[in-house]
């Protein structure tokens, strides 16, 4: 479905996107990444308003670059606002809708079914100026799902949602994927995208750190550094004693509260019960705090970095 | 077509609003209101040829630059500005509708208001050739929306986040300053074709004939040529500025062109 080749986007002497290779077949997939990542760029692609410095971007085997034909199998949702605010929002569907290729009376139809599956029915002809972020958010989806897209691109869609507008939107883009649409869906929040996908790309200063599922990257993880939190009764005499047994890289002590980086977890969890009874400390409390995909993400954030 | 139409109906809806209805108003109101401070407050009526060249000035020339240049000029910048234009962007060939249809509706919406206010202010002026005069700019009029309407709009794609500037600057330079030049560069301006035409259509021969350097600022091509040419304007330049537009790259992201 997206086909990357080498892609690198230069504004001048920055770097948007970095040799950036991937290919992605049909299916819902979450692009993760920091603010200032390359997502943006990378969507902009995608959708052809960007030609890339160097490589080539092939989407369902086409260039998007001024691609009417792809343009009407794909519905995109930037993360900018940019709504007219004097017109209202059935208004400014409907004319999206006929600029899609629909006639008058099918952008009509279009735009209000499209409205009402976003929950925007009772406020759809309030001009945009009255509305909500969150409305704005809900109105700026429809549009980008009124035409039934194969493809749906989304930049950041639950921006200004409260928690019952995201499940209200999560549970219409859950329908959609069912519905064996495709969907890239650009977020910096990960619980975000967890709740729709367990595919995920991870970018960072342009370039894809990691791909695949949350297990794919965990056994990526193998070997690297993690960190372990424990609740212990001398946190410094614990810290001095992983020390000295090189079971840990770093330690820091919050209160009673131990955080230790080691690159042997597994060494760390199995050595850990002898070292307590031999020292006689007590850990009343100890997690992982590489258990979520965030922790994987800063992980992976960190070594990109150089800090790990 | 289609979305073509569909811009220029979306545009036009958009323009009924107070401000831009109060700017309609005001196009209309702007030469009936020199006219009538002339007609009112000189001590004797101009002779009529000095009354086809002010009407020339304030109609062809100042009412239809303004118009197109306030309208047609922003039409990509605007959209940039506001971030709408990625949602526009993604649609089939949907910059290119945008362009024409806005440059559509800014054309017809410019020529109402100069129609109306022609329309009062030659009777108001009280010439004695008062429908040669109206006819003359009624079609000059014609001619002269369009061309600098096309002129404004590719201005605006050129250069997005100065197009206000620029648009003004060769307004300046080259409808008001070069086209008074008494040399081959002034062909290169509108102005140059309509006020040829309007010598030739309103037969100002007092000036036509004189020698040298008045020939040189209206030339003695005939009228239809000069028609030709400004009907040639448009289309030539819309279609260089779709395909600037096409190739160029506006990201949402930057908020600007790159």
């Amino acid at each position: 479905m997206i086909e990357l080749q080498n892609v690198t986007k230069l504004y001048g002497k920055v770097i948007g996107v970095n040799d950036f290779t991937l290919k992605l077949g049909p299916g819902a997939y979450g692009l993760l990444g920091p603010n200032g990542s390359g997502k943006s760029t990378l969507l902009n692609l995608i959708t052809g308003q960007l030609r890339p410095t160097l490589g080539t971007v092939r989407v369902m085997g086409q260039s998007p670059r001024n691609n009417a034909e792809l343009f009407r199998r794909l519905g995109y949702c930037p993360g900018s606002e940019g709504l007219y605010a004097s017109v209202s929002g059935y208004d400014w569907v409907r004319y999206l809708q006929q600029l899609q290729g629909m006639t008058a009376g099918e952008a009509q139809a279009a735009a209000a079914e499209a409205l009402e599956m976003v929950g925007m029915a009772q406020a759809m002809h309030r001009p945009i100026s009255s509305y909500s972020r969150g409305m704005r958010q809900r109105t700026k989806l429809a549009q980008a799902l009124a035409h039934r897209p194969d493809f749906l691109i989304l930049d950041e869609p639950f921006n200004g949602l409260d928690p019952v507008g995201r499940h209200e939107l999560t549970e219409v883009l859950r329908k959609w994927i069912k519905h064996g649409k495709s969907l890239l869906f650009a977020s910096h929040l990960l619980h975000e995208v967890e709740s729709l996908t367990q595919s995920f790309l991870l970018i960072c200063g342009g370039r894809l750190l990691a791909s695949g599922t949350a297990q794919d990257v965990h056994a990526m993880m193998v070997g690297m550094p993690n960190e372990v939190a424990l609740r212990c009764n001398d946190p410094h005499a614990l810290a001095s004693l992983l020390l000295r047994e090189h079971a840990a890289d770093s330690v820091r002590i919050e209160d009673s509260l131990l955080t230790v980086a080691t690159q042997q977890p597994g060494r760390l969890f199995e050595q850990l019960p002898g070292w307590l009874k031999t020292s006689g400390l007590q850990v009343s409390e100890m997690h992982s705090a590489d258990e979520s995909l965030q922790a994987l993400f800063n992980s992976l954030m960190k070594m990109h970095r150089g800090e790990l | 077509m289609g979305n073509v139409g569909a811009v220029f109906l979306f545009e036009w809806r958009r323009s009924l609003t107070l401000p831009r209805m109060a700017w309609w108003g005001m196009l209309a109101a702007f030469p009936v209101f020199i006219v009538a401070l002339i007609r009112f407050t000189a001590y004797r009526s101009p002779p009529p040829s000095n009354w086809t060249w002010l009407f020339f000035a304030l109609v062809p020339m100042l009412v239809s630059m303004l118009g197109t240049l306030l309208w047609t000029t922003p039409a990509i910048s605007a959209e940039l500005e506001r971030r709408s234009w990625v949602y526009l962007a993604v649609r089939p060939n949907g910059g290119t509708a945008v362009l024409l249809g806005k440059y559509l509706a800014a054309v017809t919406w410019v020529i109402p208001p100069a129609l109306l206010g022609l329309s009062i202010a030659v009777p108001l002026a009280d010439t004695g050739d008062s429908w040669r005069i109206w006819w003359t700019m009624v079609r000059l009029l014609c001619l002269s929306c369009p061309a600098y309407g096309a002129i404004y709009l590719l201005l605006g794609i050129l250069l997005p986040r100065r197009a206000m500037v620029l648009a003004v600057a060769y307004t300046l330079i080259f409808e008001l300053v070069i086209a008074w030049v008494p040399a081959v560069i002034n062909k290169l301006t509108i102005q140059y074709r309509l006020r040829a035409i309007l010598v030739q259509w309103c037969d100002l021969s007092d000036i036509a004939v004189r020698p040298s350097g008045v020939l040189a600022l209206i030339g003695d091509d005939p009228a239809w040529q000069h028609v030709v040419i400004l009907m040639l304007i448009p289309p030539t330049l819309l279609l260089i500025a779709v395909a600037i537009l096409r190739w160029s790259e506006f990201s949402a992201s930057a908020e600007s062109d790159v």
